[in-house]
């Protein structure tokens, strides 16, 4: 694509999102998702063939239908409250349909179905784009509104995408489908929180989007997509099985590495507010993500999988740049000790 | 606690910038000094417990088990340099990380006062552990054994997350100074009955109770030998740690929800105890013999009694040496014939006399001979669930019989008899093998001058 108009449409996609993060009237968030979800469909379509179309459709029209399920919230909030400002939603019904609207844009469960098939049709930068940056506006709003989603729907619908997230992943061996489906389990941790610790929601997202950054960058240098290719990680450039392992573990929330931070705060957060089994069942359900990502790191680093005799003469030709890796990597799995600093996410 | 902290860490760096031909040495070395500094906890002036700060500190029950953890880093390192001599040097130095990893993370876990911090160095053990089994074990098994290993200690530990936590919310703090002067009864209720298993099953799990038990055997087997050290000598004691210090908050559900419990662990004793005599895998009849003496160790944390507490200590710090010992003879065989079968190296005595010497001591220790500590571990818990109960003395005393006749058995098979002919070529014992079970040996002999120090804190 020309690099200027690659430009524009990413800047549209990052001024899309801003204007929802930072808007206060209704109708502005609305056009903010709108312009999201226009610019962002040709970077889901970098390259031209019918998987990423069928992707790019999928994307749109799921988005499409949450964003007038949005407007329909907006209006009717419009009618009981009679102004434009983004506070609380007052009415229920408002509230619940504006809840099912944003739960479809951020891909939990029930309306998780688009998520897997449209990170598997589109490219691994893009899908870096859409798991992370486009989780932060709908995540946003939802801060916003916290005060009065109605707990049983959001809970309910944050403990079944934990457990879709984590018994989706199980069969799966496309790399970018795992990461859809771990990016649909994490996704319900954040909302389980979010009535009753937002801050913890956003700590969530923090962690998660620097540990998906680091396995979409890891994934990108070894231009690997499944499951088979990522094992011949250990021919190209061994340094990097390491880093998988870690970050793996990290997802999967095994103290002492930084994705158990998030965890243990949420843990934290609803028994203090005297609710026991919930966490339980969530911890344990987080159990199964951690068996699909021990199964990417036995074959990626444990084991040093049968390859072909000149898989070893790659790395000689692999020259991507990656971005930032070393940081990333190092926040994502060294992060636990710092935890007492997450007051200042409030 | 800094002064065998920080040194720990700093073996890392140490093996990372040591040459190739000096990391063994360097490593060793400084290890044995680290467990020098160590030695110098056990000497505990009352009946409160060393306050070093407010994050760690070591009391009567944690100083022996600290002391063995830091004896036991330098015996791993001397027992790996055989099956790491053909690997690449950078293999060689992220074996040693790992394993000084895992030695920071127990040192810490012995010596934390704050429960939760307790909790993720437990989980945080889990880690190196699992590299160390996946990645350096032998057999295509070894990938199961590591999700094995580590899918039965999360689902026990993470409702232990939750508990603590829920704890800390009505108790205001966890930290273990503050609850011992703190401690009130847990009122009678049914989610008091959850919490006080969810607590517990963590360490059940850890220990390894019999029902929950699958994995040890697959983990032990397949690990490398400084795996198995680890893991029966430390990990094990983890589990027993984890119960001494809970169960004092736990009362007095204990009284009843023991029982279930208890019936396992002495039904079970007896269960690995006789599968010991059927099995044909050397380490894996080692793995079980641990499976039942941890039994006892459950048997005697569960019934609460100071005798039975002094039992439980010693028997860990016994058993820890013992079967750590076992396993590196084990290991000496499966270096010069590569198979875990007993009967295809029997009759070494005639082969390896001194190794000999060292097995004789081993099985005599692991079967409880008097004076060792091991007899002194056992006899405690014998005698503690007799009071509780008189009817356990039936099943405490098959149960030593058994250990003695599957002691005997392993000795007789590996050492007795006439060797067999395709083994009269194998290597004789290195220096450092017999260094190695020196080194095991001469701790349990020398405590059983002075057994009050590994008595631990109801002596």
């Amino acid at each position: 694509m020309n690099p200027l108009i690659f430009t524009t449409i990413l800047m549209t996609v990052l001024l899309g999102t801003m204007i929802v993060m930072m808007s206060s009237h209704w109708l502005m968030i609305w056009i903010g998702f709108e312009m999201n979800l226009l610019a962002i469909i040709p970077i889901l379509m970098k390259k031209y063939n019918p998987r990423t179309m069928e992707a790019s459709t999928k994307y749109f029209l799921t988005q499409a239908t949450a964003s007038m399920l949005l407007m329909m919230a907006i209006i009717i909030n419009l009618m009981h409250s009679g102004q434009w400002t983004i506070t609380k939603v007052f009415n229920p019904t408002a509230s619940i349909i504006m809840t099912s609207a944003l739960a479809m844009k951020l891909g939990l469960t029930p309306f998780h179905f688009w998520v897997p098939e449209v990170t598997q049709g589109i490219s691994l930068t893009s899908g870096l784009i859409l798991l992370t940056w486009q989780k932060l506006a709908p995540m946003s709003i939802l801060y916003q509104i916290s005060p009065s989603i109605n707990l049983n729907i959001l809970l309910t619908m944050a403990v079944l995408s934990i457990l879709v997230g984590g018994w989706g992943g199980l069969n799966q061996t496309q790399l970018r489908k795992i990461m859809a489906y771990s990016s649909i389990a994490h996704m319900g941790w954040m909302t389980a929180v979010l009535v009753y610790n937002p801050t913890l929601t956003m700590l969530n997202m923090l962690i998660y989007i620097m540990m998906t950054l680091t396995m979409f960058m890891l994934f990108i240098h070894s231009s690997s997509t499944t499951t088979l290719s990522l094992s011949h990680t250990w021919n190209k450039t061994p340094l990097t099985t390491t880093l998988i392992l870690i970050t793996l573990l990290s997802m999967g929330g095994l103290p002492p590495l930084s994705g158990f931070m998030p965890k243990w705060m949420i843990i934290q957060e609803l028994t203090k507010n005297n609710s026991i089994i919930l966490p339980t069942l969530m911890a344990i359900m987080a159990l199964l993500n951690l068996y699909f990502y021990m199964r990417l790191t036995y074959s990626t680093s444990l084991t040093m999988f049968p390859s072909t005799n000149n898989m070893k003469m790659k790395w000689q030709f692999e020259t991507k740049r990656i971005t930032l890796l070393p940081p990333l990597i190092v926040m994502s799995s060294l992060l636990l000790p710092l935890t007492p600093m997450l007051s200042i996410l409030d | 606690m800094l002064k065998i902290i920080i040194p720990t860490i700093m073996l890392m760096p140490l093996t990372w910038l040591s040459k190739k031909n000096m990391i063994w040495i360097n490593t060793t070395t400084y290890s044995l000094l680290i467990s020098l500094i160590s030695l110098s906890l056990l000497n505990q002036p009352s009946n409160n417990s060393l306050n070093f700060s407010l994050m760690f500190f070591s009391d009567p029950l944690s100083a022996p088990l600290l002391v063995l953890t830091t004896w036991l880093l330098p015996l791993m390192l001397m027992a790996s340099q055989h099956h790491l001599s053909k690997e690449p040097l950078i293999r060689k130095k992220l074996y040693i990380t790992m394993l000084t990893m895992l030695q920071t993370f127990l040192i810490m876990t012995f010596t934390a006062t704050e429960l939760i911090s307790f909790y993720i160095l437990f989980e945080a053990t889990l880690v190196p552990t699992l590299i160390i089994i996946t990645r350096w074990g032998n057999q295509t098994e070894r990938l199961n054994a590591g999700l094995y290993f580590l899918f039965y200690t999360l689902m026990g530990s993470l409702p232990l997350l939750v508990a603590l936590i829920s704890i800390q919310n009505l108790t205001g703090s966890l930290n273990f100074l503050l609850i011992q002067y703190w401690n009130q009864a847990l009122p009678d209720s049914w989610s008091n009955i959850f919490l006080w298993l969810a607590c517990m099953m963590a360490f059940m799990v850890k220990m390894p109770l019999y029902g929950l038990h699958l994995w040890l055997p697959k983990a032990h087997v397949e690990a490398p030998i400084a795996g198995s050290m680890v893991l029966a000598a430390i990990l094990l004691k983890l589990g027993g740690y984890g119960m001494l210090r809970i169960t004092t908050m736990l009362n007095p559900q204990t009284s009843f929800m023991a029982y279930p419990f208890l019936m396992l662990s002495l039904w079970g004793m007896i269960m690995t105890s006789s599968i010991c005599l059927r099995q044909t895998d050397l380490k894996s009849l080692i793995a079980y013999s641990s499976v039942s003496h941890m039994a006892l160790v459950i048997v005697a944390v569960l019934i609460q009694t100071p005798w039975s507490y002094m039992g439980a200590t010693a028997l860990m710090i016994a058993h820890g040496l013992t079967s750590s010992m076992l396993f590196c003879l084990a290991n000496s065989n499966y270096e010069r014939t590569h198979s875990r079968t007993m009967i295809l190296a029997r009759g070494l005595q005639t082969l390896l006399p001194l190794m000999a010497a060292w097995w004789l001591l081993a099985s005599l220790t692991n079967l409880a001979l008097p004076p060792s500590i091991n007899l002194i571990g056992e006899l405690f818990v014998v005698m503690s669930s007799f009071s509780w109960s008189n009817i356990t003395i039936i099943l405490m005393g098959t149960n030593i019989t058994i250990t003695a006749l599957y002691s005997l058995y392993m000795l007789i098979t590996t050492q007795r008899g006439k060797y067999t002919h395709h083994i009269n070529s194998i290597k004789p014992s290195f220096t450092r093998e017999n260094a190695l079970m020196a080194l095991h040996m001469t701790p349990l002999l020398l405590l059983s001058l002075n057994p009050k120090i590994i008595l631990g804190f109801t002596y």
